[in-house]
């Protein structure tokens, strides 16, 4: 997906880390291009360690990674500078206003200070915070506090953003607003997400690629695209007599894989991964021909496509 | 209020000047300072740096008057003054420190700043150079006023200048001495707890419990003067100031204490250790 030329975002080789008897990452080896990329694991997989890793935060027992080209160990100040994090957990001082708090973590990334006092304000804005940046935090709502931690990952103006869990605790529009907001800053404004969630219908929303991780090693990367495309099963509903319907198919040399036994009309044919379109056709025109000669009402027909859960089954 | 929905204005790249690590140090070691004296805080926040600070110059003002009123023949004891705050100024770096070094990790903050221009080290040294120097010019009030306030309530303040001029050395080296040694064991304490209650009482409890021992130890022991003075920090504060300023009690006359250097040499070795103590566990907290 990279364009030719550019560093990978991120790359992993062998990259391994054991808290004591605990493996957390077991010989991750990705590569995640640029762009907005999920990170998609249970609890425990191993996607706090990896971003950690990522963040210079926890070192590795063994094996690389590097972020935009720079090694995460030898190069780990090189990094600071290129990349803005949104922690899962709440990290906002009650007493302090999103100003100020932004502003002073703006000057930790080397802003001097007239300059952290504007990006702040500007970052604030960009995230929908305007007067309510100057009261105290504690009295923030989920939502309000949700941008705040955006914003300050924004405010050095990174390279890459490393969203962890960023729509925890919001509600469906709050999640929706912030998965917009995750989506334009990746677009418009040229800045790599690595966003982890648990909920994969956020994911396919906004990403074009997504790594899964589990048992702390690497399961599938891959394009959205890829992942959701069509897959070999036929989706047919009827209106009527089902079990001769059903006949009918096999008469035809049609496989039903499931006969959706009590569950609604719903009947799945399998199609063979090397039927050509012309094999195809002659399935659907079976479908059709067992649907006339047994009279029943065809509701639907159609291709299921792939949904990323089914990464989760296999 | 502005509505719920996110405006498409605002984000700007930003192309300016980055400072780096110099920056970042500064502001952590500014905010630090700002949250010891509660600055652009709410009232609450400046309740204990304010009282302190007022109870601890008021006997200055009180032995200035009494000093003028008499025509300069009541002398302004330093030794004495400053000795009886050494206990609220332990108070204000127990109650203070834990702002600047236990709600980092209270409130989970470490994990935003050690991803960007700052080092563990780096954080480390800017904190605690933040609660010294708040404890310092804390210290340093009553002293430097008791000693601008004698000049100037004398009858000829270039003369006096002249006569007082070198006790300058002595005042900033107490008030430096006396802020390394409770700043360093504030700030190391705090440092172990992300409450900022139990922070602040193992601070003032240490003290009390060491002053406490030496005492137990001193009635069942008998202990000589010259070794508790060193045993309690406290006591060797309090010998320290009567040194420096020139000042004796009875006690002392009676048991000559031990050499100046002797004095600094421990006060020193105690705040050096708690700063050992902070950056060991500053660089394997897990954030």
């Amino acid at each position: 997906m990279s364009a030719s030329g550019t560093v990978p975002l991120i790359t992993t080789r062998a990259l391994t880390r054991r808290f004591g008897a605990v493996t957390a990452l077991d010989a991750l080896m990705v590569t995640v291009p640029v762009g907005i990329t999920g990170l998609v694991g249970a609890n425990g997989a191993g996607k706090s360690t990896f971003v950690k890793i990522l963040l210079g935060l926890v070192a590795p027992s063994d094996g690389e990674a590097a972020v935009l080209g720079h090694d995460v160990v030898r190069d780990s100040q090189a990094i600071r500078a290129l990349v803005g994090y949104m922690p899962e957990h709440d990290c906002l001082p009650p007493e302090m206003s999103a100003a100020e708090f932004v502003g002073f973590l703006a000057r930790c990334s080397g802003l001097p200070a007239t300059a952290a006092r504007e990006r702040a304000a500007d970052v604030l804005r960009h995230v929908g915070l305007y007067e309510e940046r100057y009261r105290p935090m504690g009295g923030y709502s989920t939502g309000m506090a949700q941008r705040v931690k955006l914003a300050q990952a924004l405010v050095h103006d990174p390279r890459l953003l490393i969203l962890d869990e960023p729509t925890n605790g919001l509600d469906p529009a709050g999640r929706d607003e912030m998965l917009a907001l995750i989506s334009r800053t990746g677009h418009e404004f040229g800045i790599s997400v690595l966003v982890s969630s648990h909920l994969l219908g956020e994911l396919e929303r906004i990403c074009a690629h997504v790594v899964l991780i589990d048992g702390g090693r690497l399961v599938r990367a891959d394009a959205v695209g890829t992942l959701t495309r069509e897959t070999g099963t036929l989706i047919i509903e009827i209106d009527g007599p089902r079990d001769q319907f059903i006949d009918a198919l096999g008469a035809r040399g049609i496989r039903v894989s499931d006969t959706g036994h009590g569950r609604a009309e719903r009947i799945l044919v399998e199609i063979p991964e090397t039927a050509t379109t012309a094999d195809v056709d002659t399935v659907l025109d079976g479908i059709r021909d067992a649907a006339v000669v047994t009279n029943a009402g065809l509701l639907r027909l159609e291709r299921r496509r792939g949904q990323l859960e089914d990464l989760f089954a296999a | 209020m502005s509505a719920p929905a996110i405006h498409d204005l605002g984000y700007r790249r930003y192309e300016g000047a980055r400072h780096g690590a110099r920056e970042a140090w500064r502001a952590l070691f500014w905010q630090g300072f700002r949250a010891m004296w509660g600055l652009g805080r709410p009232f609450k926040a400046k309740a204990i740096p304010v009282f302190v600070a007022v109870v601890t110059t008021l006997p200055v003002l009180a032995s200035l008057t009494a000093s003028s009123v008499s025509g300069g023949q009541l002398p302004i004891r330093y030794g004495m003054l400053v000795s009886g705050q050494l206990v609220l100024f332990i108070l204000f770096a127990a109650a203070q420190a834990p702002e600047v070094v236990s709600r980092d990790q209270q409130h989970r903050v470490l994990p935003l700043i050690l991803t960007r221009d700052v080092t563990r080290l780096q954080y480390a040294t800017a904190r605690l150079a933040a609660v010294w120097f708040a404890t310092f010019t804390l210290c340093l009030a009553p002293l430097l006023l008791a000693y601008v306030g004698e000049i100037g309530i004398a009858k000829n303040p270039a003369v006096a200048f002249k006569t007082m001029g070198s006790r300058i050395g002595p005042v900033l080296l107490y008030a430096t001495i006396t802020s390394w040694l409770f700043a360093t064991v504030g700030a190391a304490l705090a440092s172990l707890s992300a409450r900022r209650a139990y922070a602040t009482a193992s601070v003032i409890g240490l003290f009390l419990v060491v002053g406490a021992i030496t005492t137990g130890l001193d009635q069942m022991a008998g202990l000589s003067d010259t070794v508790t003075v060193l045993l309690d920090p406290l006591r060797t504060l309090r010998t320290l100031a009567m040194v420096l300023f020139g000042e004796t009690t009875r006690a002392m006359e009676l048991t000559p204490p031990p050499p100046v250097g002797v004095l600094l040499a421990m006060l020193v070795v105690i705040g050096s250790a708690a700063s050992a103590l902070l950056l060991w566990r500053l660089r394997r907290l897990r954030v």
